[in-house]
């Protein structure tokens, strides 16, 4: 059982640290909590069950489609609501309340729009083999969301710290003000930010939705929870405590069904995030002060 | 008076809960007026609440004695885990009490044979007088609007201004901080406790992050610079779902929507007084 | 003069008596309150609640009405908050004086807005509250919604001598009241029934991985998985079960108990067994007459919640055929009160008759509903009812 276990929480934890990505980019480039990104997440989901229950799209045509929707959805909410926020120095709490607002809103317009019920992608669109070694289950989808997890957190790491790009989104992350200073495109790199993240959400929406075999309006929120206390555990802002964070998260949550009892498992998961708020609040990769204006 | 009878019934739940609201609201304002972006006072409510109604229920305490308790509950723990959390600030703050927050969820979900679990308490007398909630408010209004005055007063807002300046001036802003943390919680904590025994019932779910949300919004949109804000926020919250009962389907959306555009036209709130004074013309001071 | 003013007096006279006389025998129209969760997380069980409820009302009215009275039904979106069904209870009861209430759609909810109803001396009746501590309210609480106490032994009996099952395991979602009673009487259930179990697990609402508890269940070597869940998991639940190679029966509460499953979870939804007073392939003429008329006003086919509200209205309706309205409001309410007890009906979920509860102290309080379960198990795609 042990080698089954180790994979579930391996895939748990890539889901997890999925959805983290895009919620932590935007934290720590923009210092903005976005808990919009809920909502992202769902219209990227619903808008590829749109096009392949609908309109016969591939998988794969279906993934693009829900990136660049909800990559536009993520930029338009930046425009409208985050970017005039910026621009008279609102403080911290005010976009926040902004994108729950959002957020309440995108959620019930899809309520309204699809219906309450659980919708469920076509079971045809991926294989459905599982693959089988040293007494293992793993399905093909949770190989895909391992290595795509993986996969995203190296290149954005990579983008990060040996590109341009990255070095001037770090000096945004430390000061914006600064880095404005020293010719940055700030607002520029904020739209790339905002619309990258959502993006990031949209095509993590369609994974999860493909995971879990089910599409609804409210699905973004349970995400958010687990996120919250993934970047806590992993360090607000920072991509690598979004992956390690993740991982964390789920091998805690399945280790201690497995080992413990399912019924402990919520409180051992939140158990462990409380010894961390109490001893080192800012989680693994993060750091105490707030970043200068 | 008839009119009065007749809308007491129908509407007195209502009136009530507006009262609740509005402690909550303005709970959060002082956490606020410190600089401190604490997002806990739901789960301090959830403490508050758990405690007074155990407390009448299993222990058949008299109604005071739950409310002290579900006032103290909450300022203890808040006092233990003020150290840590406190040391963090802005948006860090308050991510770190979000988490608290589902913590307490949790454990409320799990203690059941304590809290009855996901099935919550249920059977909470109904004990809770307009006048309890009258005079909480009052009391809760005078109280801060004293200490706004007075040189703790003066203190949160250095410390809100620039903390390093402050702790050079000599204001130990540990403790400030601390303090406005744990009165914070004794407030969600008596909100709480008249909340319960209110209706009847509560459980886990109400007390978790979606409370925290409206909290919040409740002091954002009314306005955090002085103490009429947040109970008005409360005010507007809370009827919200019944002013646009109108709207049937559409009735979330429009939450949402008013919410943003809020934030986005109004950015001190709807409660601003240097709004109102401009309104009122230049020949009033 | 005088002949004229006697006139005008006779005249008066005259117009008043016909007034009071038309005034008598026009029909006088009922209302009827529901508060049901229309939108919120419970939104697509108050909407197929009210559904159920709709239909039968416009069925009624079509053939008359109720003594030639016609039903008007004034439905509330409680949201699934209990706030907002305490406020819309108020409402319904003192602003807009209905008769008797429908709903509210949740456990939660009720528990906190049904003793309003009691104390107001207004007939609550429920048709999804399935939860305890509701009917032991009081007298004037009423449900038609059959428990899981009720239903699951049956539901175990016939599962267990079909595919030969010797021990079980368990798995219920423990942060929601409804899954949450729903263990707690099949854990009664199997106690009673001498079913060993072989391990215990949770989930929460909103996960969505369950690999972890079922690769654990898997390897304690189960014959049977029981499972207390909300189709909304309980899909991925039985998806994910198969994928991992579990491929043992799964025994189902109420909330499995839908049309759903085959949506979501394909193939993989084999073998399922529920037991619920209702099922769609359920033959009687009345259901059929149900399922036909549901599914052609609301182009979809219903589910267990429209059912049941259905139902509900035509047995009101019959207790209000042995009433006369009198215009009081307080003396029709109590009327309504006493009619119900007495009343049974052969609906949509067969035949149907109320059993009186108690308060926590013992003494007589409101009323459940007594209905024999019909068991059912999936099978490529349909249930097929089984005993």
């Amino acid at each position: 059982m042990l080698g089954q276990q180790l994979v579930n929480a391996l895939s748990l934890g890539c889901v997890y640290a999925l959805f983290a990505l895009g919620f932590t980019l935007v934290f720590g480039v923009l210092g903005v909590i976005n808990l919009s990104h809920g909502a992202v997440f769902m219209i990227g989901a619903y808008a590829a069950l749109q096009l392949v229950a609908h309109l016969s799209f591939p998988l794969w045509a279906a993934l693009i489609a829900a990136f660049l929707v909800s990559g536009a959805v993520g930029l338009a909410i930046d425009v409208a609501v985050l970017r005039p926020l910026r621009q008279r120095n609102a403080p911290h709490l005010i976009p926040m309340i902004a994108t729950i607002g959002i957020a309440i809103f995108f959620n019930s317009a899809s309520q309204g729009v699809f219906g309450a019920e659980n919708l469920r992608f076509p079971g045809d669109l991926l294989p459905d083999q599982q693959l089988h070694f040293a007494n293992v289950q793993v399905s093909v989808l949770e190989v895909a969301i391992i290595g795509l997890s993986f996969a995203l957190m190296a290149g954005l790491l990579v983008v990060m710290r040996k590109t341009r790009l990255g070095r001037a989104l770090r000096a945004i992350a430390e000061s914006p003000k600064a880095a404005a200073l020293l010719g940055i495109n700030v607002e520029g790199l904020f739209y790339l930010t905002s619309a990258t993240a959502a993006a990031l959400g949209g095509i993590s929406g369609v994974l999860i939705a493909l995971y879990s075999n089910a599409v609804f309006p409210l699905m973004g929120q349970p995400m958010l929870h687990k996120g919250i206390a993934v970047i806590i555990l992993g360090g607000m802002g920072d991509i690598r405590g979004a992956l390690i964070g993740g991982l964390f998260l789920g091998f805690a949550e399945v280790m201690s069904v497995a080992y413990i009892g399912s019924t402990m498992r919520d409180a051992v998961a939140f158990g462990l995030l409380f010894v961390v708020l109490l001893l080192r609040p800012q989680g693994m990769f993060g750091r105490v002060l707030e970043r200068k204006a | 008076m008839e009119w009065f009878d007749s809308f007491w019934q129908v509407y007195s739940n209502l009136v009530l809960t507006v009262g609740i609201n509005a402690l909550l609201a303005l709970s959060i304002w002082l956490t606020l007026s410190c600089g401190l972006l604490a997002m806990a006072n739901a789960a301090f409510m959830g403490i508050g609440a758990y405690t007074a109604a155990l407390l009448t229920m299993s222990l058949g305490a008299p109604f005071a004695v739950a409310l002290a308790g579900g006032i103290a509950a909450p300022t203890v723990v808040a006092l233990v885990i003020g150290g840590p959390t406190l040391r963090l600030s802005g948006v860090y703050l308050a991510m770190a009490t979000l988490g608290f927050g589902e913590v307490v969820r949790v454990l409320i979900l799990n203690a059941e044979s304590l809290t009855g679990g996901a099935l919550g308490l249920n059977g909470i007398p109904q004990l809770t007088q307009w006048w309890h909630v009258l005079l909480a408010l009052v009391g809760t209004l005078l109280i801060l609007w004293r200490m706004r005055r007075s040189r703790i007063g003066r203190a949160f807002e250095a410390i809100k201004e620039d903390a390093v300046a402050a702790s050079l001036m000599g204001i130990g802003v540990m403790a400030h901080k601390m303090l406005a943390f744990a009165l914070g919680a004794a407030i969600a904590g008596l909100a709480g406790a008249l909340n319960a025994h209110l209706t009847f019932f509560i459980g886990p779910s109400e007390f978790g992050f979606d409370r925290g949300v409206d909290i919040l919004t409740m002091a954002i949109l009314g306005g955090t610079g002085g103490l009429t804000g947040p109970v008005l926020g409360a005010l507007i919250i809370t009827l919200l779902p019944e002013l646009l009962r109108g709207f049937r389907d559409f009735r979330t959306m429009m939450n949402g929507a008013i919410l943003v555009l809020i934030v986005l036209f109004l950015p001190k709130g709807l409660w601003d007084p240097q709004r109102v004074r401009q309104w009122l013309g230049p020949g009033r001071r | 003069m005088k002949r004229s003013t006697t006139f005008l007096a006779h005249a008066l006279l005259t117009a008043l008596v016909a007034a009071g006389a038309v005034g008598s025998a026009a029909a006088a129209d009922i209302k009827i309150g529901a508060a049901e969760a229309l939108s919120g997380p419970a939104g697509q069980y108050g909407q197929s609640i009210r559904n159920g409820l709709q239909l039968a009302v416009d069925e009624i009215n079509a053939s008359g009405g109720v003594k030639g009275n016609k039903l008007v039904l004034q439905i509330e979106d409680e949201q699934g908050k209990k706030e907002q069904a305490i406020d819309v209870f108020k409402k319904l009861i003192f602003q807009d004086k209905v008769l008797m209430v429908f709903g509210p759609t949740l456990s939660n909810s009720a528990q906190a807005a049904d003793p309003i109803a009691q104390a107001a001396k207004v007939v609550v009746f429920g048709t999804s509250n399935t939860a305890d501590g509701i009917t032991s309210i009081g007298d004037y609480v009423f449900r038609n919604s059959v428990t899981e106490a009720d239903v699951l032994p049956e539901t175990l009996r016939v599962a267990i001598k079909h595919a030969n099952i010797k021990k079980v395991a368990v798995l219920y979602g423990n942060d929601d009241v409804f899954t949450k009673s729903g263990y707690d009487a099949f854990k009664k259930a199997l106690e009673t029934l001498k079913v060993p179990v072989t391990t215990t697990e949770t989930f929460a609402k909103g996960d969505v991985d369950f690999k972890a508890q079922l690769t654990k269940i898997k390897a304690s070597g189960a014959d049977a998985v029981v499972l207390s869940a909300l189709i909304a998991e309980g899909a991925p639940i039985m998806v994910q079960a198969r994928q991992l190679g579990l491929d043992v029966p799964f025994i189902g509460g109420n909330g499995m108990n839908s049309v759903k499953i085959f949506d979501l979870a394909k193939e993989k939804s084999d073998n399922l067994w529920v037991g619920s007073p209702w099922a769609l392939t359920s033959q009687t003429k009345e259901n059929q007459h149900f399922v036909v008329a549901y599914t052609q006003k609301y182009k979809a086919a219903p589910d267990q919640f429209g059912a049941q509200a259905y139902d509900a209205v035509a047995i009101v309706a019959a207790a209000l055929g042995k009433v006369k309205l009198s215009g009081n409001l307080d003396a029709d309410r109590q009327a309504l009160r006493d009619a119900l007890p007495t009343v049974t009906h052969t609906g949509a979920t067969g035949a149907f008759k109320f059993r009186q509860a108690t308060t926590k102290d013992g003494k007589p309080a409101g009323y459940d509903a007594q209905q024999a379960a019909i068991v059912s198990v999936t099978k490529g795609g349909k249930y097929m009812i089984e005993n």
